[in-house]
């Protein structure tokens, strides 16, 4: 994807809409549009701010995804929640 | 709901639904609660208050939708009916404000942050749950839904009783936040950003 396949023009620094490319991209992330592998190539290879932005985005979702501090299920939780349930019964 | 809707689950499909469908996610369920509240006795009690209001309302579950979307529901009604109120937590940003003025049309998609992604990758997981930590719950909520959960933008448009595409600009407006954030711990830590020529 960092490749710039086939282009021999560097991308451009300045993007012509980046309010529409953001979201676009965001949505793109989000996995909320399908099939837009190829706009987003297209798009990556040929304007550095939305390669840059697509990267940075990419790279929060996937530090939050994997590294946020997860905290340990307390043992008797589940347990409790059974014999409560059994008292409603 | 009338009683045609109603499902009338027998006790072994109850126990079965409970079991197989609603259990297994009470290990999410427990992040979330303490994500909401950072206390264990509150997220135990948000657990176990959707747990019990999950069976009591499980004629109203369709068996083998989606459950964790259901249950995350019920705990975030849970903790905005019962706990916000009980709570002496100071009142956070009343962000239906904040939504009108950022509603899903007006959200401005510009370069916001100066922060590479190279120093995001590189933060700590404490950086990181701290970053998020910060944000005001309701802006904390998209996130941990979207990007933690990996729930969609429809279902934590059910989750959150808003449109889709105030979803997406929320989420977007979070991101933005947390970027501000780990910018500062960034600057900490000594990467450089872009801006740093200019302060």
């Amino acid at each position: 994807m960092d490749k710039m396949e086939g282009a021999s023009e560097p991308r451009k620094t300045q993007c012509q809409d980046t309010s529409k490319c953001f979201q676009l991209l965001e949505s793109i992330l989000d996995g909320e549009l399908e099939n837009s592998k190829e706009a987003l190539k297209e798009k990556l290879a040929k304007c550095q701010p939305c390669f840059e932005h697509f990267h940075l985005e990419q790279a929060i979702r996937d530090v939050l995804k994997n590294k946020c501090t997860k905290q340990q299920l307390p043992p008797s939780l589940a347990e409790s929640i059974r014999s409560k349930i059994q008292e409603m019964k | 709901m009338s009683d045609e809707q109603r499902r009338k689950y027998s006790e072994a499909e109850k126990t079965a639904i409970f079991d197989g469908e609603f259990m297994p996610h009470i290990d999410s369920m427990y992040n979330f609660g303490y994500r909401l509240t950072f206390d264990e006795d509150d997220a135990k009690d948000l657990v176990q208050d959707t747990y019990l209001k999950a069976y009591r309302f499980i004629n109203s579950f369709e068996k083998g939708t989606n459950a964790k979307a259901w249950l995350f529901r019920i705990l975030k009604n849970s903790f905005i009916n019962e706990y916000r109120k009980k709570s002496k937590q100071p009142a956070k940003v009343d962000y239906q404000e904040v939504e009108t003025y950022y509603n899903s049309d007006n959200v401005n998609y510009q370069q916001t942050s100066d922060l590479r992604a190279e120093s995001v990758k590189d933060m700590l997981g404490d950086e990181i749950s701290n970053a998020l930590n910060s944000l005001a719950v309701d802006f904390r909520t998209v996130i941990i839904l979207a990007d933690l959960e990996g729930f969609t933008y429809e279902e934590m448009s059910k989750i959150l009783d808003i449109p889709i595409g105030t979803v997406r600009s929320r989420l977007h407006r979070a991101r933005n936040l947390l970027k501000v954030k780990l910018k500062g711990y960034a600057q900490d830590m000594g990467y450089e950003t872009e801006e740093e020529e200019d302060l």
